[in-house]
């Protein structure tokens, strides 16, 4: 335990890790930022029918926890005949489960917003696709920042559980440095610190944003 | 220029406009007063549809709004055709509703742009004309948050102002301002209506609304009780309603 030798020894590897992590993140919070403002704009607008579909795709989603998610797109993708490479499997499976997350998130964001903003700009004279682009999202974007950080931050952490289902980032990387070393403290408490390096330097970002939206414009 | 014909809406059970016609000749100044919950504000607000109306039709300059007549029934238009309508009216709220996220200028100039088409450069420079003509002009990079509220409202009216509207409505724009901020917002209002702007002014101020109008129109109860000139309706008017609501301003402010 007292003996650092293993940790560092491994570090760059660990680090490596990281970077796959970082990767996988990036490329899942992109479709799922997405999809998120899909299906907001799909269940503020969408008819009845629309908006029953998608609630029902967020309760289902939001009721079944990730990594479970993640094993059945494990053995259910390859029947389908559907032929990804599994880092995009894993990366579509989290867009997809975080897109649920996040739609509720700017959901608030659009509905925090005041009906005279909507009322100014129909008399202006602007249809609604004109409003959304100009008027409505950015602000309703800019209220959802703080909560869509801490998104993030809960995606990136999530990226561990791919290790289940065999793909290679940090925790991973972490389990494979301690099978040859058997050293899962040393090893951990870096893998540890790496993911809090990540995620903190996220939340300081979020709260950069916060004040932005609280004291800016 | 403005035909209300006829009108009719209500909230659930409560009737808050019946059959309420008016028009507005061009260049004429119509200041609505009336009682709070009268339903002024709401017939603002049917005449660019921000509130639908059960019955009755509006159209400005000869043009329906909102809805059409088609051999005795009525159709509500496309969204399409309702946006280009409002374009054609300008409309400043209680609360200046400026858009947050914008400066001053982008404010002005983001609905000419984007609804008409405007050149920007063009679009830019009359938006400057606009806010000098509001007394603005070195605010035009500032956004709305750093305005103190006469001059948010100031802005609203340029922003209103550069859609080029045929007429332009006012919904209390001044009763969110602190009233020392009262006096430069109905300046800009003055100097509108003798540019000859057709106006339909629903407004508390009573003594502006005697300098300002060509005609009064009193609503209670979602009726027009009472329309004529300002020295008639405030000095001479002819019903009772009219007599107990002015009476009741008068003991609280005094004009």
């Amino acid at each position: 335990m007292n003996n650092l030798n293993p940790l560092i020894h491994s570090f760059p590897y660990l680090l490596r890790g990281a970077a796959m992590t970082m990767l996988m993140a990036a490329s899942a919070v992109v479709p799922a930022t997405i999809l998120g403002v899909l299906l907001a704009l799909l269940q503020v607008f969408g008819n009845r029918a629309v908006r029953a579909a998608v609630i029902a795709y967020l309760f289902l989603i939001r009721g079944i926890p990730l990594l479970v998610l993640l094993t059945f797109a494990y053995y259910l993708l390859p029947l389908t005949g559907i032929d990804l490479p599994p880092f995009w499997g894993v990366v579509l499976v989290i867009a997809f489960y975080y897109a649920a997350f996040m739609s509720e998130v700017f959901r608030a964001g659009i509905l925090s917003l005041p009906q005279a903003q909507w009322d100014a700009a129909r008399s202006l004279g602007m249809k609604r696709p004109l409003m959304l682009q100009i008027v409505i999202l950015p602000q309703a974007l800019r209220l959802a920042a703080p909560p869509f950080v801490s998104l993030c931050v809960s995606l990136v952490k999530a990226t561990s559980l791919v290790s289940i289902v065999g793909l290679w980032e940090l925790t991973m990387a972490s389990r494979e440095v301690v099978e040859r070393t058997l050293a899962p403290f040393q090893v951990f408490i870096g893998a540890g610190a790496i993911y809090f390096c990540i995620c903190y330097a996220l939340a300081l970002y979020g709260r950069h944003l916060e004040r932005r939206v609280l004291h800016g414009h | 220029m403005l035909e209300i014909a006829g009108i009719s809406k209500r909230f659930g059970a409560l009737p808050v406009l019946r059959e309420v016609s008016l028009s507005v000749a061009p260049g004429e100044v119509v200041v609505v007063i009336g009682p709070s919950g009268s339903g002024k504000t709401t017939l603002l607000r049917c005449i660019n549809l921000l509130e639908d109306y059960e019955s009755g039709t509006i159209a400005v300059d000869g043009e329906p709004i909102g809805y059409r007549l088609e051999g005795g029934t009525r159709i509500r238009m496309s969204e399409r055709d309702i946006a280009a309508a409002r374009a054609k009216i300008g409309m400043v709220f209680q609360s200046f509703n400026l858009f947050p996220h914008m400066s001053v200028l982008q404010n002005i100039v983001a609905a000419p742009v984007r609804v008409k088409g405007v050149p920007r450069a063009r679009a830019e420079a009359r938006a400057g004309e606009l806010l000098a003509m509001v007394g603005l002009s070195d605010k035009s990079g500032e956004y709305p948050v750093r305005l103190s509220g006469g001059q948010q409202q100031r802005v609203a009216i340029a922003r209103a102002l550069a859609m080029e509207p045929k007429i332009m409505l006012f919904d209390e724009v001044t009763s969110a301002l602190d009233p020392e901020l009262v006096g430069e917002v109905l300046a800009a209002m003055r100097q509108l209506a003798q540019g000859g702007m057709t106006m339909v002014v629903v407004t508390h101020e009573m003594s502006f609304a005697r300098d300002i109008a060509d005609r009064i129109v009193f609503i209670d109860g979602g009726v027009i009780v009472e329309q004529g000139k300002p020295d008639e309706i405030l000095f001479a008017p002819r019903t009772d309603r009219v007599r107990t609501f002015l009476k009741r301003y008068n003991d609280r402010y005094r004009i």
